[in-house]
């Protein structure tokens, strides 16, 4: 890992000194060594300040659209980030051309408020990212985690008022802070749709109603989009499994559509795109 | 007066509790534990460090309904919501949020305009204050000068140890709550020790602190400094750090209104979002995220210094523990004094 | 516990149109509670929140004179949601007020001077209040020389346009009431409000100016007053921020240590100077 933290730092400094990189998104140092924090390289003389380990779980690709359209970043991605690249790039959110991509090929992640390994359940966690350019260490071997899906096994498997039950009593523990949607690298809409007065879509206050209008359209505008990168359920401060309902949503449009997000520059996302041989399920 | 009361009979104290108000107390839940108004005894926990959201619910919940109205169509049917509430307990609030009520006080009764909502509540509850004897990274309530078991600003004050809570009476209204509780018993002379060695090494736990000394002026000073871009680079702009604050105040009203019935409510809201300042015209004051993080840290370290003199945050590192990018506000207001 | 949350019922009792574009309107607001009324004492430069329930709250400044018994009015801008419900309304319905929020326009400062009133288009209501306020018969000894140059884009856009006409018949008060561009109706002055206040020129010597328009005019017009000699304590206007509870309590109206629903929204050149730039 220290070996990862060096050649990131000696990636960012070359790019930085060389102008090939106006900024480079990585992390850095926060209030204690347990909490490293999205840290933002602009000069040479930012880059001691960054570090890699176990508990930089960010998704730095969250703050590409900050930046304007042509600024040329380097960002370090490890396995889902590298996907939410790919999304953002179909979407000309970002262009190839502006951007570096340091990878990382790191699986074991912690989150550090729960102190638990972020894996396959709670993430995509695929060993390696999917697109870079640089890759900062030895391509991490593949293992059999089973199916980031495996753990929707105990979702399905409820009868349907148990599981409405299940996601009730989550929904309404929401606070409607909105960290889920400002965590998520995807959730880019200025405004949402959930902040706008004329009209308004939900009531301010929470409740189960007005807390389902908003995640429920935010897992629409997400399906085919979310690349698992379990973000929002980490950012959650009432611990709201939201990664579940996307995975679900994502396992549904791979089964109807036979695509994962974020895979491919090539592909279409399957919400813009038609074919006549599609699933004709989404319709019910 | 320090009474005692055995831990297997909490269940039986707290449902005394119940009997003479409605009562406010830690309560277990899937991410941690948090304030809730108690119906049954047993949910009640005292095993636990710091709640996830403060108490500021007690007297200043997220949704406060003001008036109910049915819309018809000529005229509207009002019916106000009655600030008659009912006596309240706060039971098990560490000290720092003891404190926080006492800084809300003062922006709720400004310049003699008294918000009824807060005022109603905060006369009728009774403070139950709760020690406790460990320390977080995150806090930093030492710097207010408040410590883990500071009795100040409760009205009982309560210490666990292995066997017994014991409950000390630090007002007259706290007197009055205890001795009205059949549950417990007179405290022996080795409670009696045992409390104000707890009290003693509540003050001697010592959290990160910051000197206090300047800082409103100097963060006055670098209001257009750079820095503030810089330090706000991870921020997300959610509205976790304000929601989970006990000092954070800021609120809406909206009308709610569901097949002509509504009701018009104070909700929290955030200076974090980006519609809090935004203008019916499209003007918006604060549309960069640093203008914001700025807002919320000088709000709490210099502008309410100007206003009421003392600082609006007690340390209770919730902010910091909760920020999905760990931005801690300590270290935010440490660099920025230095960076004058 | 008196409750500063509380609406009062008043009666709208006329409605005006005041603009060409129909945006604009003029709203005469009774209360239904005479006591009310007794308790409601303002002053020029004020505001208060106007309520209709299921649609909200929207502060706006109040555009009657204390010396205008019987009644207070509102012009108002459709915008929000608060706004645009008011416009939709007829003459006899009832809607909620609270108020009167905020400081005023200083009078007791402006006692005795003479005062320059300049206003552009829309944000000519509280100034408006002003003016009646102090051409009161009781009232127009104890203020010096009155000048007012008021101006819109265009003459279909000028508000309260029979009152000013009436004003202009007085020998009591100077008006140059002027448009960016004039149409076939038109016989007044064009040019736009900073150009005409330099035209005018008014003395800077024991006088006031008095301020309200769009931050642009605003821009441009500030320095014709330092020109002519004005200090910052005497240029006096009125901020607009978001606001909600009007009474300095849900926190986003501030700039600075400031709340504008409380210790504003009037101030002066001098007073903003000292504000954080945040507005």
């Amino acid at each position: 890992m220290k070996d990862i933290e060096n050649r990131l730092k000696q990636e960012a400094k070359r790019l930085l000194e060389s102008g090939e990189a106006e900024v480079v998104l990585a992390y850095g140092r926060g209030y204690d060594e347990k909490h490293p924090m999205p840290y933002a390289a602009k000069a040479v003389s930012d880059v001691d300040n960054i570090v890699f380990d176990e508990y930089c779980t960010f998704n730095m690709t969250r703050y590409l659209t900050e930046y304007p359209l042509g600024t040329k970043i380097a960002i370090a991605v490890k396995s889902c980030d590298s996907r939410t690249l790919i999304v953002l790039m179909q979407e000309e959110k970002v262009k190839r051309e502006d951007i570096v991509i340091l990878g990382i090929p790191y699986r074991d992640m912690i989150d550090s408020k729960t102190g638990k390994a972020i894996d396959n359940s709670t993430a995509c966690n695929l060993p390696n990212p999917v697109l870079y350019d640089i890759l900062l260490g030895d391509e991490v071997t593949e293992r059999d985690d089973g199916s980031p899906y495996d753990v929707l096994k105990e979702l399905e498997e409820m009868e349907l008022d148990v599981r409405w039950e299940f996601w009730s009593k989550e929904f309404s523990k929401c606070i409607r802070c909105y960290a889920c949607r400002k965590a998520c690298p995807m959730c880019y809409c200025d405004p949402c749709f959930i902040d706008q007065s004329q009209p308004r879509w939900a009531d301010k206050s929470p409740s189960l109603e007005s807390n389902l209008m908003f995640h429920l359209t935010r897992f629409y505008h997400l399906a085919g989009r979310c690349i698992d990168c379990g973000e929002c359920s980490r950012a959650c401060p009432v611990d709201i499994p939201l990664h579940l309902f996307h995975k679900k949503v994502s396992k549904e449009c791979e089964e109807m559509f036979d695509q994962v997000s974020g895979m491919s520059l090539d592909d279409k996302q399957v919400m813009v795109d038609f074919k006549m041989e599609d699933s004709d399920e989404i319709l019910l | 007066m320090l009474k005692k009361i055995g831990l297997e009979k909490l269940n039986e104290f707290v449902s005394a509790l119940i009997e003479k108000g409605t009562l406010f107390a830690p309560v277990k839940g899937d991410a941690g534990v948090d304030f809730q108004e108690i119906k049954n005894a047993g949910d009640v926990t005292l095993d636990f460090y710091n709640t996830l959201q403060s108490p500021k619910c007690v007297f200043f919940p997220q949704t406060d309904d003001m008036v109910r109205y049915r819309l018809k169509k000529e005229t509207t049917d009002i019916e106000e919501i009655s600030l008659d509430f009912e006596p309240r307990i706060a039971f098990g609030i560490r000290p720092c949020d003891v404190k926080s009520f006492e800084i809300m006080d003062k922006l709720f009764t400004r310049g003699g305009i008294v918000d009824p909502y807060w005022e109603s509540r905060r006369k009728n509850t009774t403070i139950m204050g709760y020690a406790f004897d460990a320390v977080d990274p995150a806090d930093f309530y030492g710097a207010f000068g408040i410590h883990a078991a500071d009795t100040t600003g409760s009205d009982v004050f309560m210490v666990k140890g292995e066997k017994n809570l014991l409950l000390k009476a630090i007002t007259e209204k706290g007197e009055k709550l205890l001795s009205s509780v059949d549950t417990l018993e007179d405290a022996l002379e080795e409670d009696r020790k045992y409390f104000e060695e707890r009290l003693k090494k509540g003050a001697e736990l010592e959290t990160r602190t910051l000197s206090l000394e300047g800082v409103a002026g100097k963060l006055r000073d670098m209001f257009g400094s750079p820095y503030w871009e810089k330090v706000a680079a991870p921020c997300l702009n959610c509205g976790v750090c304000t929601f989970v604050c006990p000092t954070c105040h800021c609120f809406d009203i909206q009308d709610e209104t569901l097949f002509g019935e509504g009701t018009r409510r104070k909700i929290w809201d955030s200076c974090m979002f980006t519609d809090f300042t935004l203008e019916a015209s499209g003007h918006n004051p604060r549309t960069q995220k640093s203008q914001r993080l700025r807002q919320r840290v000088n709000h709490k370290f210099s502008y309410y210094v100007t206003n009421f003199e003392v600082t609006s945050c007690v340390g209770c590192g919730r902010c910091t523990r909760s920020c999905p990018v760990n931005i801690d506000i300590l270290t935010v207001v440490e660099e920025a004094v230095e960076s004058v | 516990m008196h409750n500063p949350y509380r609406p009062i019922p008043v009666e709208i009792t006329k409605i005006v149109t005041e603009v060409d574009t129909n945006d604009i309107k003029t709203f005469r607001l009774s209360f239904v509670n005479k006591e009310d009324e007794k308790n409601f004492k303002y002053i020029p430069g004020q505001f208060a929140e106007l309520s209709i329930f299921g649609k909200g709250e929207s502060p706006i400044g109040i555009a009657s004179s204390p010396t205008q018994p019987g009644y207070i009015e509102f012009t108002v801008q459709k915008a929000g949601v608060l706004t645009s419900a008011l416009h939709d309304l007829e003459e006899g319905t009832q809607i909620g007020i609270r108020g009167p929020l905020g400081n005023s326009w200083p009078i007791d400062y402006l006692e005795g001077k003479n005062i320059v009133i300049v206003g552009g288009g829309f944000a000519f209501t509280t100034l408006r209040s002003l003016v009646n306020y102090m051409l009161y018969e009781d009232n127009r000894s104890r203020f010096g020389n009155i000048t007012v140059v008021y101006g819109a884009r265009t003459p279909g856009l000028l508000i309260y346009k029979n009152e000013l006409a009436a004003w202009e018949e007085r020998d009591d008060i100077d008006m140059y009431v002027t448009v960016d561009k004039g149409d076939e109706t038109w016989a007044g002055r064009e040019g736009f409000v900073p150009t005409v206040c330099k035209e005018v020129g008014p003395s800077s010597e024991n006088a006031v100016t008095v301020i309200c328009g769009p931050p642009i005019m605003i821009r441009f017009t500030l320095p014709v007053f330092f020109d002519l000699g004005f200090s910052k304590e005497n240029i006096i206007t009125s901020l607009e921020m978001k606001m909600k509870c009007g009474i300095g309590k849900c926190g986003r109206c501030n700039v600075g240590e400031k709340y504008i629903c409380k210790d504003g929204p009037v101030f002066s050149l001098a007073e903003l100077d000292k504000l954080t730039p945040e507005y």
